[in-house]
């Protein structure tokens, strides 16, 4: 009784004292709204028809936005003790590991957020790769997408070199020897990275500006175009989208084309595959999925940077005698192919001949799959020699792990 | 002191009247054999599973049929399969080499330990699935789920006698068990295994399937016949892709950890098996990619891509089957150059002098098979291939195939096992001390005691030069 | 008459190409001068000139043969700014050779993608642990990946004093 009383009179009591502060509020959000148009712009950007079926699948995308973004505001904070130079970067790192415990913290989200980034944007392509999604008209966007995939490998690579304790020094060594392997070039190449023919203190600075600038400078636009496409074309979703959509009658499919709601319909397409059949809201019931997904990730990357945070090793050594180097986990098959072609002339072709055919193969997977067929089980043309490809990865990574355990 | 221990006298160890060479003899035969029926097991659970999966999701009568096929047969050859390791175990590993066995348990204690556990986790999956088959088919996932756990279980198993069957060759010098079970040719051995193992069962299947069509009277027969010939075959084909890679990588760590066995196999008196071995790779591969191309022919189809992948596989088998004129001795090797490294003219990779032109066969091999394979499917996902259309001549391949697979897995068992002699765990222990030792006399060093690693326990002393 | 007129008109640049050429002009141009010294900053090392004094490494007198013997030398870099010395590791190396003893100054990069090699007493060879790359002790390569036996430093015998300076030769 004496509850339901006093719980209106309350709400009462509040209107009446925020009232002002709300009306306030509200005018000053009109004033802004009438010369930037946020709401137009968030209408816009929310209330988007988005295939219905499969929608967990398609979160990952927006996971991968978010990470990319947590990266680049924990890199931004570790840039406020971080020195990029060879006499001082290790120093620094190590008073965070041992004096400053939240920037160790920022430091293990961005070490761990890399990690879950490049699992993600894995899952990511691959989803991409077996839906399909990639046919007309979105080859474009494959191909940003895969340019993209290519520079958060820069990004994770470029990254590993800046502690400049032993691992990221001889992954560094490693990494720019590479290059020398490059025909005719290969030693100016080497000389342009490094600064000079041996590891020095503007090899440090270089990879430093290449790992904050350079690459993001290219990754940030990149990413815009990727969702502007996105946004143009609408997503795809994948096969359970379109069920039936081979056999549907000529006027059944007009008049969805007809009724498609925006961004559909997605032209010029296959017949039938310019509109999922079911369509939802982008908001909430996308974003919902997407925003508990990066959620989960998050507080795995954040438990991980508390928990186990992200290792220090001693000091660069240059006259190192018995340090073994281990590349980072997603470098393994990289590792273990540079294994396999010895001798002058092969390991050129193991280090840019194959990886530059799978990586131009993968960038024209649209060009190479050109029928209608969304499911994979009809696309055994493409789907048969990724599936090898992804094997061939997996096996690489483990004999590289065996042999750098039994050494 | 107890009394009773004091009085205590050491029973009296008669020696069993087998010698060694027929112990060996009998532990090949019974362990080539075993290893037939477990590689079909923990190949076909898997096969099993994605068939009964199918089956479900796609509403396909012959996966259902297949799947269910598949399990009584698992069901059968399964007890007989455990019984012949049973026997194995109890009779010849305790009578005859119970020091070697007394040895590896101590070493490797807890991964034989695992496997006995995740035995028992196989029968209880296999057999709740054997007599329960219709009634879990009214919840499918459970089925599917239970078909997943027994490969699991079997995955389990393989795992623990890997570490085994690797350590026996490759033991690391340590007192380690993470070292022990991980050692340089663990990885490797146990992917080889793992995909091999699904290839053996596909090829099992493809062999049932052409010994069927041939058999088969009516035309509804016939065509599931067909049906699994294709079936197996694809398995079959589809993982073998990945041995050549996988194997050469077993080899280079044999090279690299246990070069006298690596001799043996690549150089020595081996090598003629070995070269066997290779020619029966070949023949899956060449006679596979044969069948895939007659079959969307059968159906009417043109197929030239697969005619050319057919050739050049031919050629392939033709170049990894030519022997090589040396390798039988050391010496022959010395002389033909070969003991130095390739770029000075001499080999340092495996298969000898051959290195070069083996492995290029070894690539083309791996290439052509996935580019005819992915023709093929193709083929069969446009509706291509209607299934009952099958010839003699696909049948007589499929039978071809199951039988070289058969034959290399028996092979390949017997090259890893005897490139160890004179030695049952490298550089550690012999074969022919297992039957005229005498018994310790002192109580035996202490499991856990300081330095129990793998030295302290073998009582022969030093290991040979 | 017409024809004259019209074919002038087409020669004479009209007042909206010339604006359309200028813009381009000033387009590129900006381009090249932002661009010019950037490049050249860029490619800066591979003109730039080094110094390479020699530095004194031990008395190696007792070192002795068939054993290589690892010494740590500061080798000043020159590349940049002024920085101290990087250490680098030499192996001296003494080989007697048909009666006569040879000295080799081996660096301890691997020539397959410059990790750190190290002499395994075990194998009595040269072990580069990144790939597996071996060579015997005058710095042949005789295993694994590398392609070339290891470099030697540039050196020098004062008495029986030791002295390198930073530059490597292929043997």
């Amino acid at each position: 009784m004496k509850e339901a009383s006093t719980a209106p009179q309350r709400s009462r009591l509040a209107a009446t004292l925020t009232r002002p502060v709300a009306g306030l509020l509200a005018t000053t959000y009109r004033w802004v709204d009438e010369r930037l148009g946020v709401s137009d712009l968030t209408h816009q950007l929310l209330y988007e028809a988005v295939p219905r079926r499969g929608a967990w699948a398609y979160s990952l995308g927006s996971a991968t936005l978010i990470i990319i973004v947590l990266q680049i505001v924990t890199g931004m904070f570790l840039l406020w003790t971080y020195v990029p130079s060879t006499t001082e970067a290790w120093e620094s790192l190590n008073y965070i590991e041992h004096h400053d415990e939240f920037a160790a913290i920022v430091r293990g989200m961005h070490l761990w957020g890399a990690y879950v980034l490049f699992v993600v944007i894995g899952l990511h392509m691959i989803r991409t790769f077996v839906s399909g999604s990639y046919k007309k008209p979105r080859e474009l966007n494959w191909i940003v997408g895969v340019v993209l995939f290519l520079l958060v490998l820069g990004l994770g690579i470029t990254g590993a070199m800046l502690p400049w304790d032993q691992a990221a020094y001889w992954t560094a060594t490693v990494v720019t020897h590479v290059v020398d392997y490059i025909p005719f070039l290969g030693n100016w190449v080497q000389e342009i990275l490094r600064g000079g023919p041996q590891m020095g203190p503007e090899t440090l600075t270089r990879f430093f500006a290449i790992h904050i600038w350079l690459l993001p400078a290219l990754l940030v636009p990149l990413i815009g175009l990727h969702l502007v496409l996105l946004r143009r074309h609408g997503e795809h979703g994948s096969w359970v989208n379109y069920e039936g959509v081979e056999v549907e009658s000529e006027q059944h499919r007009a008049e969805r084309m007809a009724h498609a709601e925006s961004p559909y319909p997605a032209l010029p397409s296959d017949p039938g595959y310019a509109v999922p059949v079911d369509l939802d809201q982008f908001f909430p019931s996308q974003v919902f999925k997407d925003a508990v997904l990066s959620f989960g990730l998050v507080i795995l990357i954040f438990v991980m940077a508390v928990v186990v945070g992200a290792p220090l090793e001693r000091a660069a050594n240059p006259a190192a005698l018995n340090y073994v180097p281990t590349p980072e986990w997603f470098f393994l098959p990289l590792d273990q192919i540079l294994v396999q072609f010895p001798q002058a002339w092969m390991i050129p072709v193991g280090v840019f001949v194959i990886p530059g055919i799978g990586t131009t193969l993968l960038m024209l997977v649209p060009f190479l799959d050109r029928t209608p067929d969304r499911e994979p089980w009809r696309r055994p043309e493409v789907m048969a020699p990724a599936l090898f490809a992804v094997l061939f990865l997996i096996f690489e990574a483990l004999l590289a792990v065996n042999r750098l355990f039994n050494l | 002191m107890n009394p009773f221990l004091l009085g205590a006298s050491a029973p009296v160890l008669s020696k069993i009247p087998i010698s060694t060479g027929v112990a060996t003899a009998l532990v090949a035969l019974l362990m080539l054999t075993h290893i037939q029926f477990a590689a079909f097991q923990q190949g076909g659970y898997l096969i099993l599973a994605v068939s009964d999966f199918m089956g479900w999701k796609r509403k396909d009568e012959r996966h259902n049929r297949f799947a269910h096929g598949l399990l009584i047969c698992l069901g059968a050859t399964f007890a007989f399969g455990s019984a012949l390791a049973i026997f194995a175990v109890m009779i010849l590993f305790l009578g005859l080499w119970s020091v070697f066995w007394d040895t590896i348990f101590r070493v490797l204690f807890w991964p034989m330990f695992v496997e006995a556990i995740s035995f028992v986790g196989e029968i209880i999956c296999l057999y709740t699935l054997y007599s329960q088959w219709q009634r879990l088919g009214g919840v499918r996932g459970l089925r599917v789920g239970l078909e997943l756990l027994l490969f699991v279980n079997a995955q389990i198993q393989m795992f623990c006698i890997d570490v085994m069957a690797s350590y026996m060759l490759t033991p690391r010098p340590s007192s380690d068990l993470a070292l022990d079970i991980f050692n340089p040719t663990m990885i490797p051995l146990e992917i080889h295994r793992f995909v091999g193992n699904i290839a053996f069962a596909g090829a099992m299947i493809a062999l049932v399937g052409g010994v069927r069509i041939l058999w088969s009277k009516g035309s509804t027969s016939r065509a599931y016949a067909d049906w699994m010939g294709h079936y197996g075959l694809v398995w079959a084909i589809g993982f073998t892709i990945a041995q050549p890679l996988v194997g050469w990588e077993y080899a280079k760590e044999i090279q690299l950890h246990a070069y006298a066995s690596w001799y043996s196999m690549m150089l020595g008196g081996l090598s003629v098996a070995f070269l066997f071995q290779v020619f029966l790779l070949g023949a899956i591969f060449t006679v596979g990619i044969y069948y895939l191309w007659r079959r969307v022919r059968a159906g009417g189809v043109r197929a030239p891509a697969l005619a050319v992948c057919t050739g050049i596989s031919l050629a392939a088998w033709l170049l990894i089957s030519t022997p090589s004129s040396l390798a039988w001795s050391y010496e022959d090797v010395f002389a033909a150059n070969a003991n130095v490294p390739i770029w000075q003219g001499g080999l340092l990779i495996p298969w000898g002098e051959m290195i070069p032109f083996k492995l290029v066969a070894l690539i083309a091999f791996t290439g052509v098979a996935i580019v005819a394979i992915t023709v093929y499917l193709k083929h069969l996902s446009r509706g291509h291939l209607t299934w009952g259309s099958a010839g003699r001549g696909q049948a007589v391949a499929l039978i071809v195939v199951g039988v070289a697979v058969s034959l290399i897995m028996a092979l390949m068992g017997y090259i890893r096992e005897d490139s160890r002699s004179p030695f049952l765990i490298t550089d550690q222990m012999l074969i022919n001390q297992q039957q005229n030792f005498t018994p310790p006399s002192s109580p035996g060093p202490d499991l856990n005691g300081p330095g129990s690693g793998v030295g302290v326990v073998l009582p022969f002393g030093p290991p040979l030069p | 008459m017409a024809e004259e007129a019209r074919e002038l008109a087409q020669r004479r640049v009209s007042r909206r190409r010339f604006m359309i050429m200028g813009i381009n002009v000033a387009g590129a141009g900006t381009a090249l001068l932002i661009a010019a010294p950037i490049v050249g900053s860029v490619l800066s090392p591979v003109f730039a000139k080094r110094k390479t004094p020699w530095v004194m490494v031990a008395d190696v007198s007792r070192v002795p043969i068939g054993v290589p013997t690892a010494y740590v030398v500061n080798l000043p870099i020159n590349e940049g700014w002024s920085v101290p010395p990087v250490p680098r590791t030499v192996y001296v190396v003494k080989l007697n050779l048909n009666g006569s003893v040879e000295m080799l100054t081996l660096s301890n990069v691997c020539t397959h993608m410059q990790c750190d090699v190290h002499w395994d007493i075990g194998l009595q060879e040269f072990l580069c642990p990144c790939h597996g790359g071996l060579y015997s002790i005058d710095g042949t390569n005789i295993g694994g990946p590398p392609p070339w036996p290891l470099f030697r430093y540039e050196h020098k015998l004062v008495d029986s004093t030791l002295y390198v300076r930073n530059v490597l030769y292929e043997p």
